[in-house]
């Protein structure tokens, strides 16, 4: 479900996870499945903009070549 | 000087006239010849007219009842041949030639004959212009119906062929006077229509007079005419009145030399036409190309002006829809999203920040797509070090921190929950064990409490 997730809604999601452990009134266990879920939410983020960084190389050569 | 007794006695008026009368009466059953004029009928049926040749005169009468027995009253200017007898009028002191019978001469029959056929003929209407057929342009053969000897038929071979050097002509020769005349023209006509050799047919004799060309003024000859699916054109000569033939014919010429013009046209005057035509259609084909040269250079003129506009158009419009595209594009799409993260960027790195936007601003005056891509490039950058900036507090603020000093957290592996007492596990229960670096997913073998 969370593959699912956008750059933006991934990054809203980071920022929720880190600011919950910045709060620092997380027990041990919800402090550790705060930094799984900030990881997981981290590499989605960069997954989506490694795609989009990746789309738009493509994009820039197919309209040299067709030019 | 006459005595009394020797003295003649006069005649009385009357005495004289009786004598006048005596003296006349040998004058009787005798034919004269002439021509009528003043023709009257009288109120009891008697006609009243003059009898004149050349020089002289004479008043005749024609009582009521033998005009009633005539075959033919006389009309003006016909010449008949009376019968009758010279008598003088004592009462009136005229002398007249009562006539009995009226007769025609020879020739004034067959005039007679004539006037009658050309009425008839007439109210049938076949004179009428429009009856007749129109001579062919160029005939491939000339039919000519004449006397095979003379010199008719020479002119006419002479004047066709002077005209149109290889012109066909094909000769029916024809008795063209005497009894045998009009049946042998009739059938030479007839024969022309069945075989056809010929276009048009010429009717041709040298002229002559009023009995020689009788021929021409029969019923038969003008009927075969009329008949006559050719058109025929006569040139009978200009001796004599117009002929039936002249009449009921398609064209009327006097002489072969115009027959032979009418029926042929003159094949110099063909080949000028048609140079002169040619030279036409030249002129014409010439003016016309030069026209559409012109047309077209015209044209191409306005295109030749055109065309700079039309590219400048189009390329404002491609440049139009560049700058669309670019805008509606994925980059500009994800710079957009870029630019939320670059906010977050630096709000977390301030310094990049500032970097970054005075790239930024160094950028804009640069032209819009390498700006973009510098722009997206830096935005990549900066997303990416935003990244690892939550990275970094990710693995600052996790306890994981601590587990670097070689400590390590065990979890159950289904709640999740932390393994703070062997208590809180047992065996063949699945956990995580979070290092350093990494986990490892392990089951429980013992527990020692």
């Amino acid at each position: 479900m969370s593959q699912d997730l956008t750059y933006e809604q991934a990054l809203e999601k980071l920022d929720e996870q880190l600011k919950l452990l910045e709060d620092g009134n997380l027990s041990l266990e919800a402090a550790l499945k705060a930094v799984d879920d900030a990881r997981v939410y981290l590499k989605i983020c960069t997954e989506r903009l490694e795609a989009a960084r990746k789309k738009i190389e493509v994009r820039g050569e197919s309209e040299a070549t067709t030019e | 000087m006459l005595k009394p007794e020797e003295a003649q006695r006069p005649y009385t008026v009357t005495e004289l006239a009786n004598e006048i009368r005596r003296e006349l009466r040998p004058l009787t059953a005798l034919l004269l010849k002439g021509e009528v004029s003043g023709m009257k009928q009288g109120t009891r049926g008697h006609y009243s007219f003059a009898i004149r040749d050349g020089q002289s005169l004479i008043n005749a009468f024609i009582y009521a009842d033998d005009a009633r027995r005539v075959t033919t009253l006389p009309e003006d200017g016909q010449v008949f041949i009376f019968r009758g007898r010279v008598d003088y009028w004592t009462q009136y002191g005229t002398i007249r030639f009562v006539a009995d019978q009226v007769e025609f001469d020879e020739v004034g029959k067959l005039r007679a004959r004539l006037e009658e056929l050309k009425r008839r003929l007439e109210a049938q209407g076949a004179f009428a212009q429009e009856r007749k057929r129109k001579l062919p342009f160029l005939p491939r053969s000339v039919a000519i119906l004449t006397s095979p000897t003379g010199a008719v038929i020479h002119d006419l071979q002479e004047t066709i062929w002077e005209r149109y050097p290889n012109m066909g002509i094909v000769v029916y020769p024809v008795q063209v006077q005497g009894a045998s005349a009009p049946m042998s023209v009739a059938r030479a006509l007839g024969r022309c229509n069945e075989e056809r050799l010929a276009d048009v047919i010429v009717l041709a004799r040298g002229g002559g007079s009023f009995e020689e060309m009788y021929a021409f003024n029969t019923e038969l000859v003008a009927r075969a005419i009329l008949d006559s699916r050719l058109p025929v054109v006569t040139a009978l000569g200009h001796t004599s009145d117009r002929t039936v033939a002249d009449l009921v014919g398609d064209a009327e010429c006097r002489t072969p030399t115009e027959a032979g013009a009418r029926v042929v046209p003159r094949k110099a005057d063909l080949i000028a036409h048609l140079r002169e035509r040619g030279r036409r259609v030249d002129r014409e084909i010439a003016q016309r190309v030069s026209r559409e040269v012109e047309r077209l250079s015209h044209k191409r003129q306005r295109v030749l002006q055109l065309l700079p506009a039309m590219v400048r158009q189009r390329a404002e419009r491609i440049a139009r829809a560049a700058s669309e595209l670019l805008r509606l594009s994925p980059i500009a799409q994800v710079a957009r999203r870029e630019e939320a993260l670059r906010d977050r960027t630096r709000r977390v790195e301030s310094a990049a920040a500032a970097r970054l936007s005075n790239s930024s601003s160094a950028l804009a005056s640069r032209r819009a797509e390498s700006r973009l891509e510098r722009a997206l490039a830096e935005r990549f950058a900066g997303a990416t070090r935003a990244l690892g900036h939550r990275e970094q507090r990710i693995v600052a603020l996790s306890p994981d921190g601590v587990l670097a000093r070689g400590y390590s957290i065990t979890q159950d592996a289904e709640t999740g929950s932390v393994l703070r007492s062997a208590n809180d596990t047992h065996v063949e229960r699945r956990v995580r064990i979070r290092l350093g670096s990494g986990q490892i997913g392990a089951r429980v073998d013992e527990v020692e409490p």
